[in-house]
């Protein structure tokens, strides 16, 4: 190993020619602008031992002392995971000792490919460090982010990325985006299937999302075990006649942990691949953690704001994956709080229920109206929409807990009944304006005001024109010319007017609201995402499947090893996925007078083993 | 020299229970090895059996761990099953006889040998059971009146009489914990071996029975020592029990729970001179360990069945299932008034060799007997036409078998 002792000009000089050198013979272009840029981004200094170590803004990026045994340590914990057949992604560059100990570590089948992000850094580490004996066995990877991802994605079918949080921190951004971009590549090549349990609320806003969620699923070719509480809602709202508060909290909850047990039978019963559950799913820690024991995947999307409803905050280590619909503040918190895994996923549409349609004359009339709005009475609506009352056109407000509705009283439609979804879907589409206030318990609009709600997806999924508030992430999702965007609550009668009279305007802005959600955020998008992210942070067990890698053609091509197989294998049609419990049961259909060969006998020993669960409950 | 393997995957009872059968494997087919394979947390014991050549060990987690990883295909399973299976080192055999009714059992038999004698035998996937299998389960279903003891039963499975003679365990050459040594062996007193737990809730005697019980022993017979049996998991019911014992009658106890390897368990059961307690895997190796046993027989358990087999053993069976009283949290039953309805002073008295009613409450006595056809209990020391009819049994259900075994039986 040869390794820079001092920072004398000429010997940086000599170490720089010769990783250049080597650089050269694997990507020539790299090599070239090496020598162009500067560097000095990072701070070389002699460590203790002598060696070269970095530091940015102050901080070391390796260690003063032991630089080798750091590195090797990080190597040895990360090897653990990684699995024949994957590729390795390395981000954070700094110095190089983790991932020269990690290529002395790994056996050579790995391909290690190091995302290099900025060619500063990289210059001066490789004017620092010789790469000689290790470095022509790994892939360096630079360029555009669109660039890098898209040699990744040529290059590996199954990818493992392991961090070098100290240098990671020098590009974080950029790191972000690009893990991003290539969960999103990868997600457009997932041709497997899983069997995914979704497991939804006793009621409330997420429950209609766990049937779209259900429904994109299903649409993407997954087997979907829906665990619906809803049918036991009659029987947890008739708790609520004990009068009791302590009571009733104690019986509420006991009756909310025995769905969580009911969740993990139907887990024991049917092993699922991925638990996905929708916020307010009654999974409580303990259910959590005999599901982890139990080596279940787990996965929340929390359609809630985060600052309003904060029980997660005691949930948030059960789970494995959190995906959530706000941003940094949110991932921040989630991370500070103990998640190990948390991306942001917007709420979407779902256009088969969503859409656009033609209302019956009487329909029209019921449902009709110039100006109208659908949600429940928060306070900051209750202070804002009367200032759509008595004016020229038509106002119709519909949706529940509008008690003592004041000067509302004479547009409330149904005496405030819920709406269900059916109605709202001819609701959205008879009304020539939509308001879409976000709640907001306080007056206005929330100062806060980051995550869009799930009606900005419905309405411009239906082909509804929308007046909606601002949300600092709305932009990324619609822009100005698919809905009207009012950014204080006295635009709203102005914005009214405006376009009451401009239907053709209208009418164009909604159309392009829903090509955007048919574009990228119908449920199916949102699934893929999802499954995307969780793939790429399990590729040995959901990536792997996702990728096809457990389709009968894939395990016949894999199947070297074990030849006996083939023949089991080539009775499934080449693209299903198929299991130990499905070659199992084409075994047992031989019938009773069957002689079985060793590996038939083995694979029926197995399958017995995998249905016991005498301690799953 | 051709070895031949005998599997039994099941409990501590039914291995205990292979004794017999093994036994008579060994006389009959002296010029063949015989293996064992049991239980991994087992294999201890059955290297005790003295006609066992070796003793494998079935590893069920691991099978487990085999079937239900997540990170294998399906192909990747099939490799490292084949490597497990050949790490185990099984010789060929050219006979396996498999007394398990699942298909654990039968895959594996299927698995180590081309020929295999018991359930499976005409088939990995043939439903069809073999006579003795077929009457077993009739029996479990309907419970009719079956006097065939399983442990013989066992050996009509393997096409082999009960044994001439009943086998016992010796007891082996271990150190027993020095607290536990100087009780055990230290002192020529009577002990008494009180089996706790059960591996089914179902069958666990309260604890308030059994307090009343040691305190009859300890005040009835003189010079009795109670040794309580139990695993890991009773400790806790073990410890309970000594603290609501009188404190004039703890040093009559000795709390064994969790403390003994098998082995070790074999060595204390060889001391003890009686064992009580439920239908339970230790009951049935204080039987074989040459201790009379009296076993208290409710819920499922069954005398003709399962009960201790040997020679002067007693079942108090309870007539409809189970006895009275509540059950506390910890499936303790609560009342105190235990004599009421348990055999406690009876059970005494049996111990004391003293004139006892056969009928007690909801409760029959029945004493073991054995014959050229196995096991039996009488009540009133009277064969009953059932006992009776056992040949007609053995010889209904050998004509079904091979011509060796029905000479064996005719003769």
């Amino acid at each position: 190993m040869c390794f820079l002792g001092n920072h004398q000009e000429t010997n940086k000089v000599s170490v720089l020619k010769q990783n250049v050198s080597l650089l050269r013979r694997q990507n020539q272009a790299l090599a070239a602008q090496i020598l162009q840029v500067p560097g000095g981004t990072l701070a070389i200094q002699p460590a203790k031992s002598g060696m070269p170590t970095a530091l940015v803004n102050s901080r070391y990026i390796h260690s003063a002392m032991i630089l080798f045994r750091e590195a090797e340590r990080w190597a040895e914990q990360r090897i653990k995971d990684c699995q024949t057949g994957e590729t390795i992604v390395v981000l954070g560059v700094g110095l190089l000792y983790h991932v020269q100990a990690l290529r002395q570590k790994l056996s050579q089948d790995h391909v290690i490919m190091v995302v290099v992000p900025d060619l500063s850094e990289f210059a001066d580490c490789v004017s620092a460090r010789s790469l000689e004996g290790w470095g022509e066995r790994v892939m360096w990877v630079a360029g555009s982010i669109v660039d890098m991802v898209a040699r990744v994605i040529q290059q590996a079918k199954r990818v493992r990325i392991l961090s070098y949080e100290p240098a990671v921190m020098v590009h974080h951004d950029t790191y972000e985006h690009f893990t991003l971009q290539l969960r999103d590549r990868l997600a457009q090549q997932l041709s497997g299937t899983l069997h995914i349990m979704v497991v939804g609320p006793i009621y409330g806003g997420s429950l209609p999302v766990a049937r779209y969620v259900v429904n994109a699923l299903e649409a993407l070719g997954h087997r979907v075990s829906w665990v619906d509480h809803s049918p036991h809602e009659a029987g947890y709202r008739n708790l609520e006649t004990i009068r009791d508060t302590r009571l009733r909290l104690t019986v509420q909850q006991r009756l909310s942990d025995t769905l969580g047990v009911i969740s993990l039978a139907h887990v024991a019963e049917d092993p699922p691949d991925l638990v996905l559950a929708l916020s307010q799913a009654p999974l409580s820690m303990a259910v959590l953690e005999q599901m982890r024991r139990k080596k279940v995947l787990t996965a929340m999307w929390f359609v809630e704001n985060f600052r309003h409803l904060t029980y997660w905050q005691q949930m948030v280590t059960g789970y494995d994956f959190w995906f959530v619909m706000q941003q940094e503040s949110c991932l921040d918190a989630f991370r500070k709080a103990g998640a190990s895994h948390v991306s942001y996923l917007p709420l979407a549409a779902d256009p088969a229920i969503h859409q656009p349609m033609t209302l019956t004359p009487q329909e029209r009339y019921e449902f009709g109206a110039e100006v109208g709005f659908l949600g429940a009475g928060y306070r900051n609506r209750r202070q804002i929409l009367p200032s759509l009352v008595g004016h020229g056109w038509t106002f119709k407000l519909w949706g529940n807990e509008w008690d003592n509705p004041g000067a509302l009283v004479t547009v409330l439609q149904r005496g405030g009944a819920r709406i269900d979804t059916p109605t709202s879907v001819k609701i959205f589409n008879a009304t020539s304006i939509n308001i879409n206030l976000h709640s907001y318990t306080g007056e206005g609009f929330d100062p806060e005001g980051d995550g869009v709600n799930p009606r900005t997806f419905e309405l411009a999924s239906c082909g509804a024109f929308q007046v909606v508030d601002a949300r600092t992430l709305l932009p990324a999702l619609f822009d100005e010319s698919m809905m009207a965007v009012i950014k204080r609550p006295d635009e709203l009668l102005s914005s009214v007017q405006t376009f009451l009279h401009e239907p053709a305007r209208r009418l164009a802005m909604a159309e392009s609201s829903r090509k955007r959600v048919l574009e990228a955020h119908t449920y199916e998008h949102r699934m893929k995402t999802l499954l995307g992210a969780v793939g790429l942070a399990c590729p040995d067990r959901l990536g792997a499947i996702l990728q096809g890698e457990r389709h009968g053609e894939s395990l016949i091509s894999r199947s070297g090893a074990c030849p006996e197989l083939i023949p089991m294998l080539q009775q499934f049609p080449s693209t299903d996925r198929v299991e130990l419990v499905d070659v199992a049961k084409t075994i047992r259909q031989k019938g009773p007078e069957a002689k079985l060969n060793r590996e038939e006998l083995l694979i029926l020993m197995m399958d017995e083993y995998r249905q016991e669960k005498r301690d799953f409950l | 020299m051709s070895r031949a393997l005998l599997i039994q995957l099941a409990r501590l009872g039914d291995l205990v229970q292979s004794l017999p059968v093994l036994t008579s494997l060994h006389s009959v087919h002296p010029e063949q090895a015989l293996d064992l394979l049991c239980p991994s947390p087992l294999v201890s014991l059955g290297e005790l059996f003295p006609c066992v050549d070796r003793v494998y060990p079935w590893k069920g987690e691991k099978w487990h761990e085999l079937a239900t990883t997540k990170k294998t295909n399906c192909d990747q399973r099939l490799v490292q099953a084949k490597r497990y299976l050949s790490e185990c080192a099984f010789p060929t055999y050219s006979l396996a006889y498999n007394l398990n009714n699942h298909p654990r059992g039968i895959l594996a038999a299927h698995l180590l040998s081309d020929r295999v004698v018991g359930p499976g035998e005409n088939g990995p996937l043939k439903p069809t059971l073999p006579a003795w299998a077929g009457y077993l389960r009739q029996i479990a279903q309907d419970r009719g009146k079956n006097r065939v003891h399983l442990t013989d039963a066992f050996c009509g499975l393997c096409q082999v009489l009960p044994p001439s003679d009943i086998p016992y365990l010796k007891a082996p050459e271990v150190q027993l914990p020095l607290e536990l040594e100087r009780i055990v062996n230290g002192q020529s007193s009577m002990i008494v071996g009180i089996v706790l737990g059960a591996g089914d809730a179902d069958r666990r005697i309260p604890l308030s029975v059994w307090q009343d019980l040691i305190v009859a022993c300890a005040e009835r017979i003189p010079q009795c020592y109670l040794f309580i049996i139990g695993g890991e998991g009773e400790r806790e019911a073990a410890l309970a029990l000594e603290h609501n014992l009188p404190a004039k009658y703890v040093n009559r106890v000795v709390n064994g729970c969790g403390r003994t390897s098998l082995p070790q368990l074999v060595g204390i059961l060889n001391r003890c001179r009686w064992v009580v307690g439920s239908d339970t895997g230790p009951l049935h190796l204080g039987a074989m360990c040459g201790a009379r046993v009296i076993g208290w027989y409710f819920s499922r358990a069954r005398v003709h069945e399962t009960g201790p087999y040997g020679i002067g053993h007693y079942v108090w069976q309870h007539e409809s299932g189970q006895p009275r009283e509540s059950r506390d949290d910890h499936g303790a039953r609560t009342e105190r008034s235990s004599s009421d309805h348990w055999p406690i002073m009876e059970t005494v008295n049996l111990m004391r060799e003293e004139q006892v009613d056969s009928i007690k409450a909801e409760w029959d006595l029945w004493t073991s007997h054995r014959d050229e056809w196995g096991a039996f209990y009488t009540r009133d020391d009277k064969p009953d036409e059932a006992v009776l009819r056992r040949k007609d049994t053995w010889a209904a259900l050998s004509q079904l078998t091979n011509r060796d075994f029905q000479m064996e039986i005719s003769r």
